[in-house]
């Protein structure tokens, strides 16, 4: 059994240390990320952008992001764009908090009492209502959720941080280039072991499966399935 | 020129681990509780992303970073606008003075994270006070 990276979404916030509504958007996260959907949700330290390596980097590059601004400033979505790819959604706190007519009180950037616990988790609810929209999962309504989450407080899931996530990235020549390849491996293995014996339409086959997790204009395919097939042959020569 | 008198204590934003929380609490003890008026911070992701005024601030004043892991964030991302930190403390050397403060989660670090952060913060505190003292 291929032990292939589940598909996730990814949550940036900003946790800016400044302002009340930074440590909104880290609480919210971590709503989400414990209570919400456990299941469906990954987070990263959004400074790692910067100090990190190729692998923090490819975070945004293997799961879909959103990015949890506490203000317009936007440094979560502008970091992840400029460090790793565009995010599938966004919310600024202060914004869609003033529009919900919830007052922020300065006091909650060190502790959020219980009405900034509140201002957070309706900002849980707009990121999970995302996270559904972008994994195409059928949850019900967030409200019926939160309920769920009241008594998961208690004991909150474990929560996943990307930076132990061990998202595989493999180097192989394309074309004249190196390039990245995120889960190469156990997605070559995922294809041998769905159709180990035949050689029709197998490089059709292995750039399906790579393209999940990684970004492949169309006018590059036909190198990509050449640079595929090599390194299937490579690993089940015997078979393919 | 550096302005001694004014001393920038930045945590790291650790979302991912209860650490990371503690650096967060600590720097709040220090520029909150402990030496008011004479401490201020920076949002990390603000200077990480070249914020002109946070980058401004971090070179006209002496930084103090505190980081929740090893990976060491808050240090490298100072480090990254030109500026060597004037001090630097990881959690973790706290937490092994202190190991029976174990931190029971990133949202709520609970009495034992607010603990281990004030032990924290005293360093952060006598680190202030050295480096507008002239110590440094």
């Amino acid at each position: 059994m291929v032990d292939l990276p589940r598909k996730k979404v990814g949550l940036i916030a900003c946790s800016g240390e400044e302002l009340a509504c930074g440590t909104l958007s880290r609480v919210a996260v971590r709503q989400v990320l414990e209570s919400l959907r456990p299941e469906d949700t990954v987070t990263l330290c959004l400074p790692l952008f910067l100090a990190g390596n190729e692998q923090e980097r490819a975070f945004a590059r293997f799961y879909p992001t959103i990015a949890v601004d506490g203000c317009d400033k936007q440094c979560a979505k502008r970091a992840t764009e400029k460090y790793s790819a565009k995010v599938a959604a966004e919310v600024v706190v202060d914004k869609a908090l003033q529009e919900q007519g919830i007052a922020v009180h300065p006091q909650w950037r060190r502790q959020p009492d219980q009405s900034g616990l509140e201002a957070a988790r309706y900002i849980a609810e707009r990121i999970a209502v995302q996270v559904d929209q972008i994994l195409g999962h059928e949850h019900p309504g967030p409200t019926a959720r939160v309920g769920e989450q009241q008594e998961a407080q208690t004991a909150p899931a474990p929560a996943t941080c990307s930076c132990a996530s061990g998202i595989p990235v493999t180097q192989i020549p394309v074309g004249e280039r190196l390039v990245d390849i995120l889960a190469l491996e156990p997605l070559l293995t995922l294809v041998h072991e769905q159709a180990p014996a035949r050689n029709d339409g197998l490089g059709a086959k292995l750039l399906q499966a790579i393209k999940v997790y990684n970004d492949i204009s169309p006018e590059a395919e036909p190198e990509y399935e050449q640079a595929l097939l090599r390194e299937y042959r490579q690993r089940f020569g015997k078979e393919a | 020129m550096s302005d001694n008198s004014h001393v920038l204590v930045i945590p790291c934003s650790g979302v991912g681990k209860p650490l990371g929380s503690v650096a967060r609490e600590a720097a709040y003890q220090v520029i909150e509780d402990l030496r008011p008026g004479m401490t201020d911070t920076v949002c990390l992701s603000l200077l990480t992303m070249g914020d002109a005024e946070a980058q401004e601030k971090v070179r006209t004043h002496p930084t103090i970073t505190i980081d929740g892991c090893a990976k060491a964030c808050a240090y490298k991302n100072v480090q990254s606008t030109g500026v060597e930190p004037t001090a630097d403390l990881q959690v973790v050397d706290t937490y092994r003075e202190h190991r029976e403060l174990k931190v029971p989660a990133v949202i709520d670090i609970g009495e034992t994270g607010r603990e281990l952060a004030c032990h924290l913060a005293d360093k952060v505190a006598k680190e202030v006070d050295r480096i507008v003292e002239g110590g440094d």
